[in-house]
């Protein structure tokens, strides 16, 4: 895009204006900053598994590390949430990388499955050592993060709305300026062919290597927000299923572009919300939705609009 | 002459197979090498040996003074040496202009400009490849996409470009065609041309290679090479009728 | 060695060999539908809970006895397997990467499969059990095993024979292992290749369905049974090799023995990481399984 200016600063007064239009409606406001913190997710899957071509299934458990980890360290050990949260963040992207490291070796439905095994290892591990994370109960009343600007006081409601609305947009913004740099094209490159694109120059190894680690930062920066957010984590949180939502949100808009993630999780986000106590019914719809992407529609919606807008060749 | 190419003593065993035996080639600078053989005598593998796609049991590969034995692919690339590929490769479900955008990636910093870069505009222009930008790889036909697949390889500038029987399945037309193109590439950088008949390899090459089992037989100008009793009865006189 | 350490290693021996020839059936039918169909059914799990929960419901709603009830149950099977194949999968049947595609569907089928099974049967009860056939214990030489479960096990053993002679000796069988080594060689010999998937996947949910069927006769279960059978199958089809009946069967039978040895120390949840750790291992330094030729 030749003049990005007027969409960043608009999109970011919508990022500052929602959270505070909707300080008097709790529940909108709920809503609202869920979405947010799912457009962060979805943006950072995306970069996986829309440009590089690789699925990870061990999303939300990257998720996961980080939140336990910060939670542990701003309750146990008594650290800031802002010392925690990055720590944190670094770590779990580190721990991400290293999980990455399959999918050197194996392709394709090989390395889903590979990540799939990992998450599943995961889960059971938040629910095994239940010393560190309280097992399935979950770990409940984490305390809102500390406010930067007063002393004493803490960053919630509203401010807390404000600050992860901020990181979603920052985190849809870095990925679409990484997406139009040349390392996004490398990804394309490798997500199209590796051996053609090896033999072009791209190191492969290298781009997927640091795909996985932008990525897991994405995965990871949002686990801490989610924590204090929601103020309650359980191995229920980070699990299969919730991999398996970010990459339908990521497919249901539509893989490899901004726009698709952006549709995806704004009209999937919400729902839960919708449905509240028949989460069971949410589970439904959105494995139904797994289908009809995957039989129907593998460009998402993005794809199907695309398709019909752009002429058709002789 | 000083060499572009040494590779010394590759070996590469598949099972109890050789697919190379202690195969030593050099090229010089401002040569044109060529490598015939019938199937599965190496030839195919001796590229991929080179270029690093797949590994080697023993030996060394020296290009332009850099060692790429032993290196990713990539590693190749950057120093100038790029491939063709016996089966045409191209990101077949992208259009022209994208393949040419993400081939010309690692050289070219600002992608959006690359097709008005003028050496860019000289490339398309010479293989006519201009009228197809919006096309689907995929879509080309097997002329077009060989086209394709040399003008991506040309964007980075290489010393040396190693083609896999560059006319194979053309049309008695289009192997003119190409083989008019190919005399021409030499004046943009070297060229290594493996084929399967005497007669491509004789228009192109200065200097060509026979190979069998893995194994040179013969290293010589193709007139010399055609009267070597042992090429002719390992290798010519039974495939090349 | 006191009467106590003999009964808990008896237990260990007869639950192992239970588990293991009910894990061995599963796998077989998950690792045929791949070798044929090139399909990774993920939710193996929930056709596995299926089965035993139809069972519980034509047994405690209409008072059917337990082998009627199981044998209705298989039956069901067969529609249900001809229409997923009819609506989801041969609509893949020539795509190249299908298994992903076909990954993420079964995937989306699970989940849909644990949130109907949830607001249906999750709230009718948390456990679930079928009236034993047989009652009474059986002595084999000194060791004592309930006639329940003997019987479970002949027809689990039973069955595994019965599908080695198909693959073998049937003219089914062979085409199946025609289509495994070489679909366009075998559509060139006249194999048709479409009939061939169709009835790969019917006999492979059969199999499912039977495995479910058996352990639902010979051990109470619950609903997250379907996710631990899932994990568990794929791990024994991954580490046997995919596509390898004989690979499902030697490591299904292993696995099952390590759950039994396993559960009566520990908790499962190790049993679990053993296979995951087993089944990454292999990934990784043997991708093709330890049972391919």
């Amino acid at each position: 895009m030749s003049r990005p200016w007027p969409l960043l600063a608009g999109s970011l007064a919508l990022c500052i204006g929602l959270p505070l239009a909707l300080a008097g409606a709790p529940f909108a406001a709920y809503i609202v900053t869920g979405a947010f913190l799912q457009l962060l997710f979805a943006a950072g899957m995306n970069l996986l598994s829309g440009y590089t071509g690789i699925t990870p299934l061990s999303f939300a458990g990257i998720t996961g590390i980080s939140a336990y980890l910060c939670v542990g360290l701003v309750m146990r050990a008594g650290w800031s949430f802002w010392a925690a949260w990055p720590v944190a963040t670094l770590v779990a992207a580190f721990v991400g990388v290293l999980l990455g490291l399959p999918a050197l070796r194996l392709r394709g439905f090989y390395f889903v499955l590979s990540s799939l095994v990992v998450q599943t290892v995961l889960t059971l591990a938040f629910t095994a050592f239940a010393s560190l994370t309280n097992g399935d109960t979950g770990i409940s009343q984490i305390p809102p993060p500390s406010s930067p600007f007063v002393a004493g006081g803490t960053l919630g409601g509203t401010g807390l709305d404000l600050l992860i609305a901020l990181v979603g947009w920052a985190g849809v913004v870095i990925s679409w300026r990484l997406a139009g740099s040349g390392f996004g094209r490398r990804l394309v490159a490798v997500r199209e062919d590796p051996e053609l694109a090896e033999t072009l120059g791209v190191d492969v190894v290298f781009c997927k290597l640091a795909a996985f680690f932008i990525s897991s930062l994405y995965a990871a920066a949002g686990g801490p927000l989610m924590a204090v957010f929601v103020g309650f984590i359980s191995p229920r949180s980070f699990d299969l299923l919730a991999s398996l939502n970010i990459w339908l949100m990521v497919a249901f808009g539509g893989q490899g572009s901004i726009a698709g993630p952006l549709i995806g999780t704004l009209i999937l986000a919400p729902l839960p919300s919708f449905l509240l106590g028949y989460y069971q019914v949410k589970d439904i719809i959105y494995g139904l939705l797994i289908i009809t992407v995957t039989v129907a529609m593998p460009g998402g919606i993005h794809g199907w609009i695309s398709n019909r807008m752009r002429p058709r060749l002789p | 002459m000083t060499a572009l190419l040494e590779a010394r003593g590759l070996s590469r065993r598949y099972g109890g197979v050789h697919a190379l035996r202690d195969l030593t080639v050099t090229q010089h600078r401002g040569e044109a090498l060529g490598m015939i053989g019938p199937n599965g005598s190496g030839k195919s593998s001796f590229v991929n040996a080179v270029t690093g796609n797949i590994r080697l049991d023993t030996g060394s590969v020296i290009f332009d003074g850099t060692v790429i034995s032993g290196r990713p692919p990539h590693v190749a690339m950057r120093a100038g040496l790029t491939r063709g590929y016996q089966a045409v490769r191209v990101f077949a479900t992208r259009p022209v202009a994208d393949n040419l955008i993400l081939a010309g990636l690692p050289h070219h910093s600002d992608a959006d400009r690359l097709l008005h870069d003028a050496d860019v505009a000289d490339i398309l222009a010479w293989l006519d490849l201009a009228p197809l930008l919006e096309r689907l790889a995929g879509a080309l036909t097997l002329f077009e996409q060989r086209r394709l697949e040399l003008a991506m390889r040309l964007l980075a500038k290489p010393k040396l470009i190693m083609l896999d029987e560059p006319v194979g399945g053309l049309s008695p037309v289009e192997v003119r065609a190409m083989m008019v193109l190919l005399r021409e590439l030499r004046a943009r950088c070297d060229i290594f041309i493996i084929e399967h008949t005497m007669h491509v390899i004789r228009a192109l090459a200065d200097r060509v290679i026979v190979m069998v089992g893995g194994e040179k037989i013969a290293d010589a100008p193709p007139e010399e090479v055609l009267r070597d009793r042992r090429v002719i009865e390992q290798y010519l006189g039974v495939s090349d009728a | 060695m006191d009467s106590e350490t003999i009964l808990v290693g008896v237990s260990i021996l007869t639950t192992g060999l239970l588990l293991g020839a009910i894990f061995s059936l599963a796998a077989s039918g998950v690792t045929i539908v791949y070798g044929s169909i090139w399909l990774p059914n993920a939710s193996n799990g929930q056709f596995f809970l299926i089965a035993p929960l139809i069972a519980w419901l034509l047994v405690t709603s209409f008072g059917l006895s337990t082998p009627a009830a199981a044998g209705l149950a298989l039956i069901l099977a067969v529609p249900f397997s001809y229409f997923l194949e009819a609506t989801l999968i041969r609509r893949f049947y020539d795509v190249p990467n299908r298994n992903i595609a076909y990954f993420m569907v079964t995937l989306g089928l699970t989940q849909v499969f644990a949130g109907l099974l949830n607001i249906t049967f999750g709230q009718w009860s948390d456990q679930f059990s079928l009236p034993p056939v047989l009652g009474g214990i059986s002595w084999i030489g000194p060791f004592p095993m309930q006639n329940n479960r003997l019987l479970v096990l002949c027809l689990a053993i039973t069955l595994l024979v019965a599908l080695f002679s198909l693959m073998r000796y049937h003219r089914f069988g062979r085409a199946l292992r025609a289509v495994f080594q070489n679909r366009e060689a075998a559509a060139l010999r006249g194999v048709d290749v479409r009939a061939v998937y169709r009835t790969s996947f019917l006999l492979g949910t059969l199999m499912i369905f039977a495995a479910g069927l058996l352990y639902g006769m010979a051990l109470s279960f619950d609903l997250t049974l379907a996710w631990n059978m899932a994990v568990t199958v794929f791990a024994i089809m991954i580490v046997g090799g995919p596509g390898s009946v004989l690979g499902a069967v030697v490591v299904g039978m292993m696995f099952g023995f390590t759950q039994a040895v396993v559960s009566a120390f520990a908790t499962p949840t190790i049993a679990s990481f053993a296979y995951l750790g087993a089944m990454l291992g292999v990934l990784l330094l043997k991708p093709d399984g330890l049972f391919t030729r």
